[in-house]
């Protein structure tokens, strides 16, 4: 688990700017991450790999401060990269390689001497389920298991914190199961810390128990995903069956707000009637109700709500987050 | 099954037949096991820290050296080579070092130094020049072939498999990944155009016998086809590795470098058979070395343009491929843009 020596704050940026010309990419990015699973979310262009990039210390940022481990983003660059493992989302895995092959090298490339990286090879490829694939060419490999192989390149040399873009990116339901507990068990057995980003917000769920929310460049969303789920309106959903539409109209006119999809409507409770209110509806609709239950709100839903409101014509930070999305941490 | 598993008396392991009579049924029994039996652990998922100590930027340079260099000789463990481009390489290096062979059976015959072994393989500065810069067979077959094969998938390979992700996410900066791969490259076509070169001029004197006053005499003359031999590597280097990383295709780098190398020739030497100028031979690599290196080793020039020309062209050469290299390098990505 987590040792008390280690820092407190993993990664810690204060005012991070970063700008690619006139665009501006990060903007005053102000952050502090504890150890544990953090999930990385926001629309495609909103900043995650320009963060990713800023905290591996690739690319000099344009003004602000950042700290990964101690060490500055800003010259200390390497010593970052070698206590960070990178697990990229796209394919960066040579195919005419062996698994076992493939490992050692990136274990080379931190630093290991060949001797130290075979063996711990051999260890993370058992980690992630390879064993007994660890000689076959990656080329031959499923997206399954060339997925495990990055994991494995990535948690080669032990690393504090282990950043895995989409890590469960065209895999199968078993393969996903397995990526996302070998996940859960490097934080929790291995007490590493996790930076996962992804659009499967079931994932991010999983594995993680705190999100941060990046869009247009700026952080709108830091908080454990448990407070966020609470701070979001309670629905009812229910199933009918025998004239939806009707029942949506006539829920409608009684002033509740309706989400709906097909037979399947979520109302949101407004008062200890709700569900009074909704049987009413129901025989004046002349519907069937064919099942009713507490609906509870997922980080999809909470995403997309967020991403929803960012969708408005705002001026600050602090407009398009409601106390409720943000679990009272509002950004600017 | 084993015994323990199993109760015959017990109550919950004894079932009477169903459909028993008094015919002897009731006394039927079923053995079913007491408890389920273990299905054993076939993978138990175990998270192992590390705590050794990290090499410094040597090693992991070297650790980008080694994966290039070895993976020629074995294909176990590092860069993978095609056998037939690994096969190829020892029939040019073979090639690259026959004058030794028939060095050795003109002293085993005992030919004389006026014989004609000798003055077709024998040290003297044509064939010192010709050990390098000969364009039959060495740079039309040998050099370009070699470092076509070499360069090919070099980088291109890295921008086609995404593996640059693999370098730049690890504390290797891309100074480090250019100059590995650039040494990479020349170590490999070193050791077949410079190695040929310096086992011909040592064995030469080893075979015949030669003394102090052989070596004081030629050795200025093996030292500028040195020369020549360090800038041809340095020349081909450069522009294949400039032509792997503007491309995702091994194939094309190989057949961009066959094409300069060939083509610049060609249209040179039709340029001067048409209007008898050479001031085309400048736009040609080989040719740019060849001018030089007659030049280096004191050898009447077969071109009529100015020696200053052919070394001005040579830089240019070599820094705009540089640039090219440095600039596509710098373009690779670690995270999907």
């Amino acid at each position: 688990m987590i040792n008390n020596s280690k820092p407190k704050l993993v990664i810690e940026t204060k005012d991070l700017v970063k700008m690619y010309g006139p665009h501006l990419a990060l903007q005053g990015l102000n952050l502090s991450l504890e150890p544990g699973a953090i999930g990385i979310l926001g629309p495609n262009g909103a900043g995650k790999s320009t963060f990713f990039k800023c905290i591996l210390g690739l690319i000099t940022t344009t003004s602000g401060q950042g700290k990964v481990l101690g060490y500055d983003i800003r010259t200390q660059g390497d010593l970052i990269r070698s206590k960070i493992g990178y697990m990229p989302e796209y394919d960066s895995l040579d195919p005419e390689l062996c698994a076992i092959d493939q490992v050692r090298y990136s274990g080379e490339l931190i630093g290991m001497n060949p001797a130290q990286a075979t063996q711990r090879a051999h260890e993370v490829l058992e980690y992630v389920g390879l064993k007994e694939q660890r000689y076959r060419k990656i080329g031959t490999f499923s997206t399954g298991m060339k997925q495990a192989t990055k994991l494995a390149c990535a948690l080669i040399h032990d690393p504090e914190i282990l950043i895995c873009d989409e890590p469960t990116n065209g895999l199968d339901q078993r393969s996903r199961d397995f990526m996302l507990q070998t996940l859960r068990n490097t934080v929790r057995e291995g007490g590493r810390t996790v930076l996962m980003s992804g659009h499967v917000m079931d994932d991010i769920q999983e594995v993680c128990d705190s999100i941060v929310m990046i869009h247009k460049g700026k952080i709108v969303v830091h908080s454990r995903i448990d407070e966020l789920a609470r701070q979001v309106d309670k629905e009812i959903e229910i199933s009918v069956w025998g004239g939806s539409s009707k029942m949506q109209v006539a829920l409608e006119s009684r002033g509740l707000s309706v989400r709906r999809l097909g037979r399947v409507m979520r109302i949101k409770v407004e008062s200890d009637d709700t569900i009074s209110v909704i049987l009413e509806c129901a025989v004046e609709s002349n519907v069937q109700v064919r099942k009713m239950g507490e609906y509870e709100p997922d980080l999809e839903d909470i995403f997309l709500l967020i991403m929803d409101k960012l969708g408005a014509e705002v001026k600050k930070t602090s407009d398009l987050m409601t106390s409720e999305h943000t679990g009272g941490q509002v950004y600017e | 099954m084993s015994k323990d598993l199993v109760d015959l008396d017990g109550g919950q392991t004894r079932m009477d037949a169903a459909y028993g009579s008094d015919d002897g049924d009731a006394d039927s029994l079923a053995i079913v096991a007491k408890e389920e039996a273990s299905l054993g652990a076939i993978f138990e998922q175990n998270y192992r820290s590390w705590d050794g100590n990290l090499g410094p930027r040597w090693v992991r340079n070297y650790a980008i050296f080694r994966h290039h260099v070895f993976g020629l000789f074995t294909s176990k463990g590092h860069r993978s080579y095609n056998p037939f481009v690994r096969l190829t390489i020892l029939v040019i290096f073979i090639g690259a070092v026959s004058p030794i062979a028939m060095l050795f059976f003109a002293s085993l015959f005992g030919a004389g130094p006026d014989g004609f072994v000798d003055k077709m393989w024998g040290v003297n500065r044509s064939n010192l020049w010709g050990q390098v810069l000969g364009y039959f067979p060495r740079n039309l077959c040998y050099w370009p072939l070699l470092t076509a094969l070499v360069v090919g998938g070099m980088i291109s390979d890295d921008r086609r498999n995404g593996t640059s992700a693999i370098y730049f996410s690890r504390p290797v900066t891309r100074v480090d990944y250019t100059m590995m791969k650039y040494l990479s490259v020349a170590v490999v076509l070193g050791f077949v155009i410079i190695f040929s070169y310096m086992a011909y001029y040592t064995l030469a004197i080893v075979f015949k016998g030669e003394g102090w006053a052989f070596l004081i005499d030629t050795l200025p003359m093996f030292l500028s086809g040195l020369l020549c031999s360090l800038l041809l590597v340095i020349t081909y280097t450069s522009i294949g590795l400039a032509l792997s990383s503007i491309s995702q295709s091994r194939f094309f780098a190989a057949i961009a470098f066959l094409s300069i190398i060939y083509g610049t020739k060609l249209v040179a030497l039709l340029v001067d058979l048409q209007f008898e100028t050479s001031i085309l031979y400048i736009l040609s690599p080989y040719d740019c070395l060849a001018h030089l290196g007659q030049w280096l080793l004191g050898l009447e020039s077969n071109y009529s343009h100015s020696l200053s020309l052919s070394v001005v062209s040579l830089i240019l050469m070599n820094a705009i491929s540089i640039i090219v290299l440095v600039s596509r390098v710098s373009t690779l990505e670690v995270t999907r843009e």
